[in-house]
């Protein structure tokens, strides 16, 4: 087990390298000179000159790319040219609400996926199993945008019944949940379709094992033989899917906070790269780009914990 | 003992042509047709467009026709800036699909290629696996987002951030399909008769594998439609006053107290073409190609 989760660990350093490159190459690439732009519109030659100094645009590429990393390896990732604080605190400030906002997400979705799945295999061919799968394609069909918009419409507007502008507080405090209530629907609303699905197929699958047929001919009753060993086994492609679905969870997150004005990375970086803010911007896609990698790592570690034949 | 008899009764019925199989899918028919009328409608739209889709007219927000204060000149009503909403529709559409397909048809042809070389010459499968693995670890909005970061916003840096984004996926179920087919009797047969690997390349390995291909890359369009509609919407995308679905979905944001019908309908076509296309997808896949139903 040890040495499985050592190697997954292996795995993610290419691909931190990177992440680590995408993220210099952000920096590099701006148009123009990247010392005029980190020092603003406003600033002096002589402040310019400090910057490409500092920066060290006057040395060869790879050597600014290790000094890059090892910047970045002590957290240091510049200042953000609007609101002149470190990058490193804006992201610290909007770890946790996107953190927050992901499991309040998962949180309803996917047991609400998992149990839909079910219910489809179980009455399979039935209406319940036509209306599940009608559903689910039509949810893997809306844009996310128009979910949040409908919600702010009718739950926020029309109906008055949540607020749907910024955050209300951490998650544990009433007002925390009742801002957090609108996005996390959002969110979690583009996370059913797929979840059920994949549960519905799963659970098909397992009910054909041999160890189902043992545990219905031990006498066990229906409810037991697919809560206990149908659907049990059956999650095991339901996690792996979750970790397929990282990469919308969090392009969905970025539209989201966007609309409900959440204060979480995904606003940060569009709002960064809509003011031309490269420090801040680039910060935000890295953690982004992190936090993907780091539900990949986890999601695979969980299924090597699920699944005692992933041994190899 | 079998005779020759039994044999014919037992040989399966003989298998209707894929598209016959297809047409009999209602769901799939309707979902072909109705992408087909919007295909028309977005390659006409100069000609079928009832109005100038970018000049603004003192009737703003006017509501689609249907409904009380509603104006059969303006059938679905106009924007916040008074322009057609109908015509903008047609050009907006133009623009989404240009965009979806334009990505997908890129991203499909170097991913394709990369799973096919990856297949052919055994000796490259690690480095094409490699390259693959850190793409894979981009998601398709982070691309997006880093893009436009670097080049400012416009269709462009979001066309070639989808284009990426389709590439792992792709070269991952091309080399599995080229795979198998690398490993069929003709192949060598092929070998044996002296072709060059151009050749064995080209007319045997990209022949039996494309339309497995092809049909894993049409169930990948609704998704880079969906997210290339989630970038415009961000204000990533195209520039106004180019239309564009989920610019227009955008635009709409802040009259949806009293315009909804901005916001909502190009929401509902961008919900219908990528519908239809999952559908679709669906529908061919189970029909030509059962095997990439896992």
């Amino acid at each position: 087990m040890l040495t499985q989760i050592a190697n997954r660990l292996l795995i993610s350093i290419p691909v931190l390298f990177g992440v680590l490159l995408l993220g210099f190459g952000l920096l590099i690439l701006v148009p123009g000179d990247p010392a005029i732009v980190m020092a603003g519109p406003t600033a002096t030659p002589d402040v310019v000159e400090a910057i490409r100094q500092e920066m060290g645009l006057d040395r060869p590429v790879l050597v600014q790319f290790f000094s890059y990393l090892g910047r970045v390896l002590q957290g240091d990732l510049g200042r953000s040219l609007i609101s002149n604080k470190t990058v490193v605190s804006e992201l610290l400030a909007a770890i946790g609400p996107t953190a927050e906002l992901m499991v309040a997400c998962l949180v309803w979705s996917v047991p609400l996926g998992i149990a839909l799945g079910t219910l489809a295999a179980v009455y399979r061919g039935s209406l319940i199993d036509r209306a599940v799968m009608a559903v689910s394609v039509a949810g893997v069909s809306l844009p996310i945008f128009f979910i949040c918009l409908m919600m702010i419409h009718f739950v926020g507007v029309q109906w008055r019944l949540l607020p749907f502008i910024g955050r209300g507080g951490p998650l544990w405090t009433v007002e925390g949940l009742r801002h957090i209530a609108l996005p996390a629907l959002s969110l979690g609303a583009i996370f059913i379709g797929p979840v059920a699905r994949m549960t519905r197929s799963s659970v098909l699958e397992v009910l054909k094992l041999d160890h189902v047929r043992t545990a219905r001919a031990k006498g066990l009753s229906e409810t037991r033989v697919i809560l206990k060993h149908g659907l049990r086994n059956a999650l095991i492609p339901v996690v792996t899917l979750i970790g397929l679905q990282a990469g919308y969870l969090v392009g969905g997150a970025v539209v989201t906070e966007s609309i409900f004005s959440y204060p979480g990375i995904g606003r940060l970086a569009v709002g960064a790269i809509l003011s031309s803010d490269f420090p801040l911007a680039q910060g935000a896609i890295l953690i982004l780009a992190l936090g993907f990698i780091l539900i990949n790592m986890v999601v695979d570690i969980l299924y090597a914990l699920l699944d005692p034949r992933v041994q190899a | 003992m079998t005779t020759v008899e039994d044999a014919a009764l037992d040989a399966p019925a003989p298998v209707q042509p894929w598209w016959q199989r297809l047409l009999r899918d209602p769901a799939a028919l309707v979902a072909a047709l109705v992408l087909l009328v919007i295909v028309l409608c977005a390659v006409f739209a100069p000609l079928i467009a009832p109005h100038d889709p970018y000049a603004s007219s003192r009737a703003v927000m006017k509501p689609p026709a249907w409904s009380p204060r509603g104006d059969w000149t303006w059938p679905l009503g106009t924007d916040g800036q008074g322009r057609d909403m109908l015509s903008r529709l047609f050009y907006g559409t133009r623009l989404t699909l240009i965009i979806g397909v334009v990505s997908v048809g890129l991203g499909g042809v170097f991913g394709s290629l990369m799973g096919l070389l990856a297949a052919f010459r055994p000796g490259l499968d690690p480095w094409v696996m490699r390259i693959v693995d850190v793409l894979l670890s981009f998601p398709a909005i982070l691309l997006g987002l880093a893009l436009v970061a670097v080049s400012g916003p416009g269709a462009a840096p979001v066309v070639m951030a989808l284009a990426i984004a389709t590439i792992p996926d792709c070269a991952r179920i091309a080399r599995s399909i080229a795979v198998s087919v690398m490993k069929q009797e003709y192949i060598e047969a092929g070998r044996a008769l002296g072709l060059s690997d151009g050749a064995l390349f080209l007319r045997y390995l990209v022949r039996n594998c494309i339309s497995s291909i092809m049909i894993f890359i049409s169930l990948r369009f609704g998704q880079i439609i969906l997210i290339g509609a989630a970038l415009s919407f961000l204000g990533l995308g195209a520039r106004p006053p180019t239309a564009e679905l989920g610019m227009m979905a955008a635009q709409g944001r802040d009259f949806l107290l009293y315009a909804p019908h901005i916001a909502v309908i190009p929401s509902v076509l961008i919900f219908v073409i990528v519908l239809a296309a999952n559908i679709l997808g669906d529908a061919l896949r189970d029909v030509l190609d059962p095997r990439l139903r896992s």
